[in-house]
């Protein structure tokens, strides 16, 4: 069943909300939006052009993030598990959300679960807000995903005109928005018209058919060393980007904690070894490291590629690479140098 | 503008033909109107897609120590990226006779921020002349003056011509007015001791250690940075307020007596840090002090780099 | 609340029980160590399979992946054989016996010893990477688990003697029946009656037959490269030659993203594989 919102309501539906949990949503930072906890919906970014600049996956992942405190007295580590009061992430964008679930995929196996992420997963909610209008840099279709898609959401709204339409997938997501009206059919046929015509609009990036085989089999080839000339080799793709997941484990021993930090393969010393062997000693080996892991090895990890089309990194790159781009250079690379 | 693209891609073609070097650093316009990128052309065939606009945004000289010192290298060289070539030759990171500088007098580079900000949507073409800029918005075409666009680092601009080159692509530029630098400076100055704290504070706190400052900077290219180092750990590489703080303090003294006001670094950064004020004081402090600017010659050291008995020293307790 | 047991990032506390010294220049050292905690030691040593390894803690120092050099019949210890190189190790080789210490583990896949019943052991193994070659020998050599296996022939290089470890043991594997011992240096010096030479030299002189026989390689990058070949050269199939690999390693439960090659994490899908295994995955060691 699809609910009606009159958006005039928004703030009258977050604050009953916000008795029982902490809401965050996108607001504006400096010139762009972030999710922060929320004031009041006056304050809300929900249209901004471009996704927050900052991806949701520090609320389950944080950029720094206390693992263990040491204990001098018993000379010992203690773990320091945070579970935090529930809460709902308002507004996310559905790449955003089943990139979500994709790390869900490296953090919570059947091997080990990762109680730090667990616990944070276990209490929030995430209500999704569509895409009418998707960005050049968004390319959700051509990974598979798209504007209002709910894989990974618990309830997804849509904005047409003056109301928010709300569709539900989970018991969660249910309860939630329970009390609203339903949509007409007419209202609800509006709609998805409104969300197939987001998604058509949308062009192909670049072919996914072969990528995985094209990208294997280009492992030695020239093509890495020309795509990443001029790559500056910082960690802001990595970083901005909501399927990364890298981290780093440090002591810091003024604090007496073990925490762990992002980290990126885009850095020189990611895989610099004791003995000052290092596997991928240049630009080009991060580079291709880069690319396989999101469009090759993610395939063999989780059925499915490790990227939901966000555009954070072709946005923000301060060399303008285009990951799009880099991606039709290897479905083409190959065949080049086999025809010249 | 396309008259220097013209001039550009006869020079490049010409050192490519003639062996003069073996690669040139330059722009390229690939993907996005609104994104050139670093290029490295090799053969001329490679040029087609040759760009120089407003919009080059980054220092090419951050290339250089890429390459080993025997490279010939033609680099395209506006302002501070020739000053950026002395200032690395100074340190001896390259070699003068190995270089070919393709220098082209800059009108200022335009920070695409700055049209976001203004358009607020999908900006879809770009073209610009001397005096102004035009873009597309939704099918609508909207014109600013260049100056409103122009990158806060350029506005401070004092030296818009390449202090060297083998080639100039171009007819010389005025001198800035080197009182903007200096007053900008002065007014952070002026805050008391509590409204410093916050301001400084207020843009570490941004920070996510991606970084790109020092990517792309030219003058950072230590091996190992450090941020990196774990014998003796300078700084935590957490985002605690100590951490990111004692980041940007000691990167920009790194800086000292090196940096030349390109604000590739502030280009860079994906959280808007406004990173230049740090290193503008610096600046301000080296011209004050020891009268010098980096990168204005090819031999005088920094002043960090060596010492006269009549250097001031009222900084050291 | 999440189990409190099974924070896998949490390490176990142990004790050093003992540390001396395998090396003559003091850069390879064992420590033996014991758990505080009965359960901990139970469950260690239902999962334990030699081949795999531990991540040992100090904190202020850090963590690293250390092969487990001992065998589970020795005892309720573990034994790991450290080399001063980094920060952390040194940090390591300064304890000694009654130093708390974490450790998390057994870690990866250890070697696949069930499919090798019935067969013919060539073990091969150069420098410090020996150790957990050396808990596999032990692992074998056990009255229990002899008998599942046939012959055993072990090749142990080092650059000289005096950085050969586990000395004792080793002299005394000179004198059984039930297996080869090859000992080789890389020069000759004086009273020395065994190999010398590298040891893929040495593997090509004893001429292992491949009849019916698993071989397991482990050493400094360099000797593996090499002495892989030379076992296919011999008529060794790449599913039946084994290796351990190694790579720079945090969280050692496949979640930092840090130590794969291709798809597969060193820490969790490793760190024993194959060479069919290794052949179809890319160069990025």
């Amino acid at each position: 069943m699809m609910h009606i919102l009159n958006k005039k309501k928004l703030n009258q539906i977050l604050t009953g909300w916000s008795t029982k949990y902490d809401i965050y949503a996108p607001q504006k930072v400096e010139d762009y939006s972030q999710f922060l906890p929320l004031g009041t919906a006056d304050e809300l970014a929900l249209n901004e052009p471009h996704n927050t600049r900052f991806p949701p996956k520090s609320f389950f992942l944080p950029q720094s993030e206390t693992l263990l405190k040491y204990d001098h007295r018993l000379k010992q580590l203690k773990e320091v598990v945070i579970t935090p009061k529930p809460r709902i992430i308002f507004g996310i964008r559905p790449c955003d959300a089943y990139a979500v679930k994709l790390l869900d995929t490296v953090f919570d196996t059947a091997e080990y679960t990762d109680p730090y992420w667990k616990a944070k997963r276990n209490a929030t909610l995430l209500i999704g807000m569509g895409c009418n209008d998707p960005c050049q840099t968004c390319f959700c279709t051509t990974v598979g995903h798209g504007p209002f898609n709910h894989d990974g959401l618990d309830a997804l709204l849509t904005e047409c005109q003056d109301n928010y339409f709300i569709e539900t997938f989970t018991e969660k997501g249910n309860k939630l928005f329970s009390d609203l009206p339903a949509a007409t059919k007419d209202q609800q046929r509006q709609v998805q018209e409104m969300q197939k015509k987001a998604a058509k609009s949308m062009q192909p990036a670049f072919d996914t058919t072969n990528l995985k085989q094209n990208l294997n089999q280009s492992f030695d080839s020239k093509y890495w060393a020309a795509i990443s000339e001029s790559c500056l080799g910082c960690g802001i793709c990595t970083f901005l980007c909501p399927t990364c997941f890298c981290f780093d484990i440090v002591d810091e021993v003024q604090r007496n904690e073990r925490i762990r930090n992002w980290d990126t393969c885009m850095f020189r010393i990611y895989s610099l070894e004791a003995s000052g062997h290092n596997p991928r000693p240049t630009r080009k080996e991060r580079t291709r490291q880069r690319i396989m892991h999101k469009y090759s090895y993610w395939i063999d990890h989780a059925g499915e590629i490790g990227c939901t089309g966000c555009g954070r990194c072709i946005r923000n790159c301060p060399v303008g690479l285009d990951i799009r781009a880099m991606l039709r250079a290897v479905n083409t690379f190959e065949s080049e140098t086999v025809n010249a | 503008m396309s008259e220097t693209i013209v001039k550009l891609k006869t020079e490049i073609e010409r050192l490519l033909n003639e062996d003069v070097i073996d690669v040139v650093i330059a722009f390229k316009q690939e993907d996005s109107p609104l994104r050139p990128q670093p290029a490295f052309f090799r053969n001329v065939a490679e040029l087609e897609v040759l760009e120089y606009n407003s919009l080059c945004q980054n220092n090419l000289a951050n290339y250089l120590t890429r390459f080993p010192q025997d490279t010939r290298i033609g680099i395209v060289v506006r302002g501070c990226e020739s000053r950026s070539v002395n200032a690395l030759i100074v340190e001896k990171q390259h070699q003068r006779e190995n270089l070919y500088l393709i220098g082209i007098p800059c009108h200022g580079i335009v920070d695409i921020k700055k049209i976001f900000k203004k358009t607020g949507e999908e900006v879809t073409d770009y073209s610009e002349n001397q005096d102004e800029v035009t873009v597309i918005v939704n099918g609508k075409e909207i014109t600013f003056s260049r100056k409103e666009l122009l990158h806060d680092s350029c506005l401070r601009c004092i030296h818009p011509n390449p202090v060297d080159a083998d080639i100039l692509l171009g007819d010389p530029l005025p001198e800035g007015d080197p009182n903007i630098a200096r007053q900008e400076v002065e007014s952070i100055e002026a805050m008391s001791r509590d409204e410093r704290y916050a301001w400084f504070r207020h843009e570490a706190e941004r920070c996510i250690r991606c970084y790109a400052c020092r990517e792309a900077c030219p003058m950072c290219y230590c091996t190992e940075c450090f941020v990196d180092h774990t014998a003796p750990r300078w700084t935590e590489s957490d985002v605690s307020q100590a951490g990111m703080q004692a980041w940007h303090i000691i990167r920009a003294f790194h800086q000292t007596g090196r940096c030349t006001s390109c604000g590739a670094c502030e280009r860079a950064c994906p959280m808007d840090i406004k990173l230049t004020y740090l290193t503008e004081k610096l600046n301000k402090d080296m011209r004050e002090l020891y009268e010098f600017e980096a990168g204005l010659d090819s031999e005088t050291q920094p002043p960090f780099a060596s010492f006269n008995l009549d250097d001031k020293k009222r900084f050291i307790v | 609340m999440p189990d409190l047991e099974h924070n896998p990032y949490n390490p176990i506390p142990m004790h050093i029980m003992q540390a001396y010294y395998e090396s003559n220049d003091y850069s390879l050292k064992s420590f033996e160590l014991s758990f505080d905690n009965r359960e901990d030691c139970d469950e260690f040593f239902k999962k334990f399979n030699p081949g795999q390894f531990c991540q040992l803690s100090i904190f202020g120092k850090g963590e690293a992946p250390f092969g487990i050099a001992s065998a589970a019949w020795e005892g309720e210890f573990i034994r790991f054989t450290v080399q001063k190189l980094g920060t952390f190790t040194q940090q390591i080789h300064q304890l000694k016996a009654g130093d708390p210490i974490g450790m998390r583990g057994p870690l990866g896949n250890g070697f696949p010893i069930g499919n090798w019943k019935g067969k013919n052991l060539v073990i091969i193994g150069g420098g410090c990477a020996f150790s957990t070659l050396y808990a596999l020998t032990k692992h074998i050599q056990h009255p229990q688990n002899r008998s599942d296996f046939a012959e055993m022939i072990v090749v142990y290089g080092t650059r000289t003697s005096g950085l050969c470890m586990y000395k004792n043991d080793i002299q005394s594997w000179c004198q059984r029946e039930d297996m080869q011992i090859h000992q080789a240096i890389d020069i000759p010096e004086e009273g020395w009656s065994h190999h010398v030479g590298y040891v893929p030299d040495v593997v090509k002189e004893v001429a292992p037959s491949p009849k019916n026989a698993v071989a397991v390689v482990c050493g400094p990058p360099i000797m593996t490269k090499f002495t892989l070949p030379i076992l296919v050269e011999l008529g060794f199939k790449p599913e039946t030659i084994f290796t351990s690999l190694e790579k720079r390693m945090k969280c050692g439960i496949g979640k930092c993203g840090r130590c794969n090659i291709g798809s597969k994490y060193i820490c969790k899908d490793g760190p024993v594989f194959s060479l069919a295994e290794l052949q179809a995955l890319p160069d990025d060691i």
